[in-house]
């Protein structure tokens, strides 16, 4: 490992890769998330079918999610980009879930007051179902972002750079300090998301 | 309840403390690797050892650091590995020579190395077959003719060791221009059957080179010293239980370069489970 400023440098560079291949994933994901989590509560037996879909990805080691992925044409490859979808597919669960288990969560009184002062359906989910559900959808990100973060370093496995880099070439030469490299700015990002969200959830409780 | 009282009383006599510890049986995480972790632990479970498997561990020196701390009693080693990657001593090309100063190396840390099985695991610089047509190549230094363009792709451990890439471009005079992309070693294969790499570093006994439609570049200048494979193990080994070392000593010389290319093929190919692979070998 070269010395000094270098290092510092190199450890700044790689830890903003990975920042970027988390925001990236995590920001698809939640556009995905959301609707699908929205058409699940309305869709009740399509949408289990939906939400085991997306159990069983959470199963799927990442390494063979990347075997998968590397021959498939626009969205594979080697790279950064395979890494990315990785993570958007593991992203989802938490977010779809806890779409789902706020709006579910909303009090039958309040959603049928909705109804009886004329709110069309689009009304009901925009100003009674959603904002209701939005602690529970922001957890779901907050768990999404903060276990990604640490997710995010197998991204190395597949030549996506991001702070896993240090994490594998230290394993494979037994070189603790570069794997600490990789792994300490890696809790560290995940604590300061983690504090991020503790702000974002108390300022939406007050709303 | 009393089927708990039954599961709870077989647990106990399993755990029940055999006249020895287990002897730990460990291997790289790679197939041939594998292949090779499961052979020995058979062929010691044949000599009535009670094994306990840790297969798949990971790269070289993962393997190294557990069995000089005793993690680990055996595992299989190439010779050239343990004279460049773990023994950090200079490439060396005779044979002979690497065997010998490996085995008094090893002997210093309180390992014992051989039997060399009978087989040379090289690396292979492995491009694909319409790849090497188009560009007329067939040896590694055929390479300089596709150094602006050629796009390569490795595991973390062949960037790093002395022996791997950075050592192969400077003996060669190769400049590529494009820097390799690192992946999981596994994928590589993956990756170059589709096109997203050019060249990777494989090992010479892989199974998958033929089925692939890939093929092997010629080490022309003798490059890569010597991979023969041998197993390690620690010195204390017969305390564990008796009778290992002479059990293993049986296994010299019984494996050739092409049994080992067909065992690879037998897993990676044809998808057949590795303890069945080996002891049908072992049967013969």
């Amino acid at each position: 490992m070269p010395a000094g400023a270098a290092v510092t440098r190199e450890i700044l560079r790689v830890t903003f890769e990975h920042l970027l291949i988390v925001l990236a994933a995590v920001s698809a994901a939640i556009v995905i998330a959301i609707p699908l989590g929205i058409w699940c509560t309305r869709h009740t037996r399509a949408g289990r079918a939906a939400l085991r879909v997306v159990d069983v990805i959470q199963t799927i080691p990442s390494l063979a999610m990347f075997g998968f992925l590397i021959p498939v044409p626009f969205i594979g490859g080697i790279g950064m980009r395979t890494a990315i979808v990785a993570l958007i597919l593991y992203s989802l669960l938490p977010i779809v879930r806890n779409t789902v288990t706020g709006i579910r969560g909303v009090d039958p009184n309040v959603r049928d007051a909705g109804i009886a002062m004329g709110f069309t359906p689009r009304q009901l989910l925009f100003e009674v179902e959603l904002p209701l559900a939005l602690p529970s959808i922001i957890a779901g990100i907050r768990i999404a972002t903060v276990v990604g973060i640490g997710v995010a370093t197998i991204a190395a496995a597949v030549g996506g750079g991001g702070l896993g880099t240090f994490i594998f070439r230290g394993v494979a030469m037994v070189d603790t300090p570069l794997i600490l490299a990789g792994a300490l700015p890696a809790a560290a990002l995940a604590i300061a998301a983690d504090l991020v969200f503790t702000i974002i959830e108390r300022r939406t409780r007050r709303v | 309840m009393r089927k708990l009282v039954v599961a709870v009383a077989f647990l106990a006599a399993c755990g029940r403390p055999a006249e020895h510890a287990p002897v730990i049986v460990g291997s790289k995480n790679f197939t041939e690797s594998v292949l090779l972790g499961e052979l020995v632990a058979q062929k010691l479970e044949a000599n009535q050892c009670t094994v306990e498997r840790h297969l798949n561990m990971g790269g070289t020196l993962v393997c190294d650091s557990a069995i000089t701390s005793g993690a680990l009693d055996t595992y299989v080693e190439y010779s050239g590995t343990a004279l460049t990657a773990i023994l950090k001593k200079p490439i060396a090309n005779d044979r002979a020579a690497v065997d010998r100063i490996v085995a008094a190396e090893y002997a210093k840390r309180g390992l014992h190395w051989g039997p060399a099985l009978g087989f040379n695991n090289t690396f292979a610089m492995i491009v694909r077959k319409s790849y090497a047509q188009q560009h007329g190549l067939k040896t590694i230094a055929d390479l300089q003719r596709v150094a602006s363009d050629v796009r390569p792709g490795f595991g973390y451990e062949f960037v790093e060791r002395p022996d791997g890439w950075n050592g192969l471009q400077s003996h060669y005079k190769l400049t590529t221009k494009v820097p390799p992309a690192t992946m999981d070693l596994g994928l590589t294969y993956k990756a170059l059957a589709s096109e997203q790499v050019d060249l990777i570093a494989g090992n010479s006994t892989d199974g998958l080179i033929d089925s692939l439609g890939l093929v092997a570049l010629e080490d022309n200048e003798h490059y890569f010293p010597p991979y023969d494979a041998a197993v390690v193990y620690r010195n204390d080994l017969d305390k564990k239980c008796a009778g290992s070392s002479k059990a293993l000593q049986s296994l010299a010389n019984s494996i050739d370069d092409a049994t080992m290319r067909r065992l690879n093929f037998e897993v990676d190919g044809k998808k057949r489970d590795v303890a069945e692979v080996v002891r049908e070998f072992l049967k013969r």
